[in-house]
């Protein structure tokens, strides 16, 4: 009852390390308030896409040396070059599994198209998005329709398609928006109900539709061997229906990530939580942690919302309750705190230094690099600076990283988690 | 004016999470989903009661949403005051139903006197039939059969068995154990017992679930004032802690009492908590009473109002101190039964096509049982799948008497 291992978040980097955990015997419960950031994701996994200067890399295992050795306290310095490698050779077996596949570029970055056109470095996608198909199939630069389904207005094709002729990869190319409908529209008609992609995801899911839809789709592309769609081929079966329509098409079918939810991040959250109760660990989703009591630099009980006094208890913790958007940090007018141990966060006074006057800024917004600053191995400092020898802190809450500038989010998230998870096993072996 | 606490619709960042996670909506279009019927149309209600949309009458009122959400709202206790607050009140024949079905006290009350009448009638095709055609009750549903007697008097006959235990506990036993099932709180004397626990019981009225579901929010606010008061005092003068077998009782005292209700809970809010949570902290005290294997397969389903509390860990983990259970934990999914929602003839479709995805995975699981916190549950997988279900407590009472069994 008093389990190895308790991680505070359930997003991708907790259950990373939550599944790593639970594959090596250990006892694990992880606690999770609300659905993480998954579902606002690109459902697409970042390793390393942008220099500091902007430009794109392409080989990122053989950037990543270089660009450690010249940010000694990002993440993947603490981590080391070969963990990050393991830690997501680690995540695409795992989901793989669970029906998930992901493509990279032979260790090289590729690009994914995002739902406003244009055009962003990855690493690891999944098969409806980047395969050898996808590769090969632009040499000879065919039509591309972009299709949208009538009603559904967290795509729009037409904005898509002229940002991605704008593109000089794409120029040459035809590029056309183009728009269906489905019949099962018209039955809901009586109700303002909405018909996000979660609604869309599961007409498309259901055999009995995809013929149907698949010939709808077929008419719509005309004379194109491409078909952009927005990112709705269901949750649970993606790879078959990515498949089917396929077949039954004779297109190249290419999802593009929509506005939230995301579909193609629910895949992984939903194989991720599965994969983890399978092997035993335990996923506590109805409550939130609100403190901690630390002792000697030991953390050794955790309140939450519902269960206030302490009452569960672990020899080791996972913090990977995320960013701000997550409430893993919290900004108040003139200050920014971690609300659940009271870590120690750095960052400048006055609120106008936390951000950008531009919001797409290239450089990106200061805030994004706040967070909690560890120690070689992850572990965070308390209120007087001493470090709390049985917590590690995973993703996107630690310091000294910026997702957006460098294209590494969910790379961090990941091998962080990996790194903590491993530290953690070792321990409970010995 | 409206209160400023009052305002969790507000903090909602229309990401549609919690629809993706609707049971409801996952089966029909008829219902919007929680985003939309909850804290997007509740800004209009707000300005006027005229711009209720009806369609918010299909939340089940499971509160899946509320664990989705990222954003903390509390979107299914806005639907449920809403569904009450703002729509008219007409007197068509539903209402009555409403009322029989939300008064569990009164009818299990009056019921029990004549059990075995009620039980028979309750099982006839022409019964069924006329429930179905006057008071919309579908005549596929099965009804849980009444006890003969209250379980109140039977405890009070054996009460002195209880007094010889130094430490003791408050037992909430909620209505479905004193007018349907006595066996779960006998089970649950058996459990305390074993512990080292007399059980104690006190005045209380039904939590006010059912009440809350159907719209008869006065008479829950009556029942949970009684309750706070009557609870409050049995345990004021020690650290008596309370406990209720029923996961749907204790969430309503928990969370429904203030966050609906807007009642102070503050007398027993610290107190009371589902039964396993209790166990949980006795067992990590190394507190284990001996017990015989089981020897069975099990599946266990976690309902959503304990998902809700957050309980669900607690459960597993004592089950998982069952010498012999292979224990096999079912994927989180509504049984779709929600209480009384499945017991009306609008709802009966939307409550079984919810509740397939469930009993396809039980059935994949080819369990010898299945184990579940909640009585509503356990009606609804009875019914609608070939398999036995049985409450975690009555799992572990039957380990711990057959230890006994074999010593004699």
């Amino acid at each position: 009852m008093n389990y190895d291992c308790i991680i505070i978040g359930g997003g991708i980097s907790g259950l990373t390390a939550g599944i790593k955990c639970v594959h090596e015997g250990l006892s694990c419960a992880i606690i999770s308030s609300g659905m993480s950031a998954l579902h606002f994701s690109s459902g697409s996994i970042d390793m390393l896409g942008y220099t500091d200067n902007g430009d794109v890399i392409y080989e990122p295992h053989k950037y990543i040396d270089e660009f450690i050795d010249s940010h000694k306290s990002h993440p993947y310095a603490k981590c080391g070059r070969d963990m990050v490698a393991d830690s997501l050779q680690f995540f695409q077996d795992q989901v793989a599994n669970r029906n998930v596949e992901f493509f990279h570029n032979n260790s090289s970055n590729h690009f994914h198209v995002t739902a406003l056109g244009t055009l962003k470095p990855t690493y690891l996608s999944q098969r409806s998005v980047f395969n050898e198909k996808v590769r090969n199939g632009f040499a000879n630069k065919p039509s591309i329709a972009i299709i949208n389904f009538e009603g559904f207005r967290d795509f729009h094709p037409e904005l898509a398609a002229s940002n991605l002729k704008r593109n000089q990869l794409f120029n040459d190319f035809e590029i056309f928006a183009r728009t269906i409908q489905l019949s099962e529209f018209n039955n809901t008609n009586k109700n303002p109900h909405e018909f996000r992609s979660i609604d869309i995801a599961r007409i498309l899911e259901k055999d009995k539709n995809i013929e149907r839809i698949a010939s709808q789709i077929k008419e719509a592309a005309g004379n194109a061997l491409f078909a952009g769609i927005p990112a709705l081929l269901g949750i649970h079966d993606s790879e078959r229906v990515h498949r089917k329509l396929e077949e039954l098409t004779g297109l190249i079918i290419y999802e593009i990530p929509t506005l939230p939810p995301s579909i193609l991040g629910m895949r992984i959250d939903d194989a991720l939580k599965t994969i983890f109760a399978d092997a035993g660990g335990v996923f506590i989703a109805g409550d939130k942690v609100i403190s901690g009591e630390i002792d000697n630099n030991i953390l050794t009980h955790i309140h939450t919302q519902n269960y206030g006094k302490a009452h569960l208890t672990a020899h080791h913790y996972i913090l990977s309750t995320g960013s701000f958007f997550s409430g893993g940090m919290v900004s108040e007018f003139d200050s920014i705190h971690e609300p659940v141990f009271g870590l120690q966060l750095d960052y400048p006074k006055g609120r106008s230094n936390w951000y950008s006057q531009n919001f797409f800024d290239r450089k990106s917004h200061p805030f994004l690099h706040y967070g909690v600053d560890t120690d070689n191995n992850l572990r965070p400092r308390d209120k007087n600076g001493d470090t709390i020898q049985n917590l590690y802190c995973t993703g996107a809450i630690l310091a000294n990283y910026d997702p957006i500038r460098e294209g590494s989010g969910g790379g961090v998230a990941i091998s962080t988690a990996y790194f903590a998870a491993r530290q953690i096993i070792e321990k409970c072996k010995e | 004016m409206i209160k400023l606490e009052n305002i969790s619709f507000d903090h909602c960042i229309k990401c549609t999470v919690c629809t993706v996670y609707c049971p409801v909506a996952r089966v029909t279009h008829l219902y919007p989903g929680p985003k939309q019927s909850g804290p997007d149309t509740e800004r209009l209600r707000i300005k006027s009661p005229e711009l209720l949309d009806i369609s918010l009458k299909y939340c089940s009122n499971c509160k899946r949403c509320e664990i989705a959400c990222p954003s903390d709202v509390k979107i299914a206790d806005i639907i449920q005051s809403a569904k009450w607050k703002y729509s008219k009140r007409s007197l068509k024949i539903s209402r009555i139903r409403d009322f029989l079905l939300s008064r569990t006290d009164l009818m299990g009350g009056v019921a029990t006197w004549f059990s075995p009448i009620v039980n028979f009638f309750t099982g006839l095709g022409i019964v069924k039939f006329f429930l179905n055609t006057f008071l919309k009750i579908p005549k596929q549903r099965r009804f849980p059969k009444y006890a003969q007697g209250t379980f109140e008097r039977w405890f009070n006959k054996n009460i002195k068995e209880q007094q010889g235990y130094d430490k003791k506990v408050l037992y909430f036993h909620g209505c479905y154990v004193n007018y349907n099932y006595h066996q779960q709180g006998k089970d649950v004397i058996t459990v305390m017992n074993a512990l080292g626990y007399g059980v104690e019981m006190t005045d209380e009225k039904c939590c006010g679930v059912p009440m809350i579901a159907n719209g008869f929010l006065k008479k829950a606010t009556k029942n949970a004032k009684f309750n706070i008061k009557s609870l409050g005092k049995a345990v004021s003068n020690s650290d008596k802690r309370i406990i209720a077998s029923s996961s749907s009782c204790a969430l309503a005292m928990k969370h429904e009492y203030p966050n609906l209700l807007e009642l102070d809970n503050s007398p027993i809010a610290d107190r009371v908590d589902y039964i396993t949570r209790f166990i949980f902290d006795e067992f990590k005290k190394g507190n284990i009473p001996e017990m015989a294997p089981v020897n069975l397969k099990a599946a266990y389903h976690s309902p959503c109002h304990l998902e809700r509390m957050g309980g669900v860990v607690y459960t597993i983990e004592v089950l998982r101190k069952i010498p012999g259970l292979d224990l096999k934990l079912l994927h989180s999914e509504c049984c779709g039964i929600s209480g009384t929602y499945g017991f009306k003839s609008e709802y009966y479709t939307i409550a079984q096509d919810v509740g397939n995805e469930l009993f396809d995975r039980i059935d994949a699981v080819k369990p010898e049982i299945v184990v579940t916190d909640c009585e509503t549950c356990k009606w609804q997988i009875e019914m609608s799948t070939p398999y036995q279900v049985i409450h975690p407590i009555s799992l572990l009472a039957q380990a711990i008497r057959d230890v006994n069994k074999s010593g004699d």
